[in-house]
């Protein structure tokens, strides 16, 4: 039994199409098995709801008379990219406000860019003959700029290390707050809701794999950075940090309950974004990959008090992740999801229905991502 | 039945044994869940009192008489339009008050559990948590 992107998209468009969600697709794969599943079922919707640092938005603000070519450049104080063309800005996610470790930041302004709240913007440029202007002090908001997407180098991790902390006092990570002695560990992947643990191979994601992105529609763009195949693999999905994704998405069609800025205490500023991308039913092996369960996917634990070098010290699957505790070494660590599940499972019911409404056909990609890379260390050397 | 009180002392009654009134005039098990002395002599103590309810409220008032601030304590606090459901705060509250409801997979929070330690604040990467003592 096989089916095509074309014939998919022809009962999407007919209203006949059959959408299960990656959590649902597990019962009925287990009922009937792959070979009947794949008959019945069209597309398989999956989601993911966590933090990405590699995040960010190109804004173009528009052109004030007289002009500015801006430099420098503030929203709500935070510090965004000077370095395009004049009216033009990259907000970084991680970006903040000069001499503020954390508090608000870019992905904040991301956030409150798309919740259509007023932003203040402020910015200096070095007066040319053709931007005679110096500087601009107004309010902004996304009705009245060009443009506004959201540009994710890299998002989607597939599968994550379990963080925990051996040291003696408290340590405050990208993680999140790690108690001493390993007390807890979080963990942040959607597990079997996760797009890429659903596809492990990256069958039918591809450049151009149109998306749910923050509420709005995006698409798959290149591989993410820090993209790597060379991972070990346990039920044919890896078992750490593998492919990423880089994403694009129209901010204007966007909604801020899926797209949220986070303050990681003494760490810094990040964003979380609700991701969700539609898997097609070619074949049976697509299905059976879908119907992965946190029973069969793991992650290991390493410990975020050693600054380098972190060999793994346990290997947990997600089923026991989410149980709210691990044993390590006779000893109860309880766990925390740094990643929201109920969010992830909300992305894919929606697209789940965006699809089964006819809202929403899949795109076959224009081009397939490498199957084999290994990731560089920085060199530090003298030329 | 348990109430948990925030007692206020100062210089001149930082002296007196707070749990000892409570469990020789009341019989009420107290666990003390935060206490805090600063430089002046005054401070904050958090107890939690366990005991039957007419003898909890005779307990308040005589500590009142004898010169403390009592109220009930509160506890932590979520603002819900915030909360985003990731589950950091799990793993960080040594009273177990938050956990993920089976079914729907969201952070539920029992406020009851509380010692209002404030662990879990810092750790509330979108600030919905609070504690005001």
């Amino acid at each position: 039994m096989s089916k095509t992107y074309e014939q998919i998209n022809e009962k999407i468009r007919s209203g006949k199409a059959v959408v299960y969600t990656a959590e649902e697709v597990i019962d009925l794969v287990k009922k009937k098995g792959a070979e009947k599943a794949a008959e019945e079922v069209d597309v398989v919707t999956t989601g993911t709801f966590g933090a990405m640092c590699s995040s960010g938005a190109f804004v173009n603000f528009g052109h004030a008379s007289p002009p500015i070519r801006m430099t420098d450049i503030r929203l709500n104080d935070v510090m965004v990219d000077g370095g395009l063309a004049a009216v033009d800005t990259y907000i970084g996610a991680t970006a903040t406000i000069p001499g503020e470790k954390g508090g608000y930041g870019g992905a904040h302004l991301i956030e409150d860019l798309i919740a259509h709240k007023k932003i203040h913007l402020h910015a200096w440029g070095p007066g040319t003959d053709c931007y005679v202007r110096k500087d601009i002090d107004t309010w902004i908001s996304i009705d009245d700029i060009n443009d506004a997407y959201i540009y994710n180098p890299r998002n989607c991790y597939q599968n994550y290390g379990v963080a925990t902390n051996t040291s003696d006092r408290t340590i405050y990570t990208y993680m999140g707050k790690l108690l001493p002695r390993v007390k807890n560990a979080t963990y942040s992947s959607a597990g079997q809701l996760s797009p890429l643990l659903n596809d492990p191979h990256l069958e039918t994601i591809g450049m151009g794999t149109k998306i749910f992105l923050g509420g709005g529609e995006g698409y798959v763009t290149w591989p993410g950075t820090q993209y790597k195949t060379n991972v070990e693999e346990v039920n044919g999905v890896p078992v750490a940090g593998s492919r990423t994704l880089a994403l694009i998405g129209d901010m204007k069609q966007m909604d801020a309950k899926f797209v949220r800025g986070l303050d990681i205490t003494g760490y810094g500023i990040s964003l979380a974004i609700g991701v969700g991308i539609p898997i097609p039913v070619l074949n049976k092996d697509i299905i059976q990959r879908c119907a992965i369960s946190d029973e069969e996917i793991f992650a290991d634990m390493v410990d975020y008090s050693q600054p380098t070098d972190r060999p793994p010290m346990a290997r947990y699957s997600y089923s026991q992740l989410r149980s709210g505790k691990v044993e390590y070494q006779g000893k109860t660590v309880r766990t925390s999801s740094l990643s929201s599940y109920s969010g992830a499972r909300k992305v894919a019911s929606i697209l789940k229905d965006w699809i089964e409404h006819k809202e929403f056909t899949l795109n076959q990609p224009v081009m397939t991502f490498p199957k084999d890379v290994k990731l560089n260390k920085l060199q530090e050397r003298g030329c | 039945m348990e109430r948990k009180l925030k007692i206020e002392f100062e210089e001149s009654n930082v002296q007196d044994s707070v749990a000892y009134i409570l469990v020789s005039e009341f019989d009420l098990k107290p666990n003390v869940l935060k206490a805090e002395i600063s430089g002046d002599g005054s401070g904050v103590m958090i107890l939690s009192l366990v005991g039957d309810e007419e003898k909890l409220t005779a307990a308040e008032n005589r500590l009142r008489e004898a010169g403390f601030v009592v109220c009930l304590t509160k506890h932590i606090t979520r603002d819900d339009s915030l909360c985003w459901h990731c589950g950091a705060c799990e793993s960080i509250c040594p009273a177990y008050c938050f956990a993920s409801d089976k079914d729907t997979r969201e952070i539920v929070l029992d406020s009851s559990k509380c010692i209002a330690c404030g662990a879990c604040v810092n750790a509330c990467a979108v600030h919905a948590l609070k504690l005001d003592l």
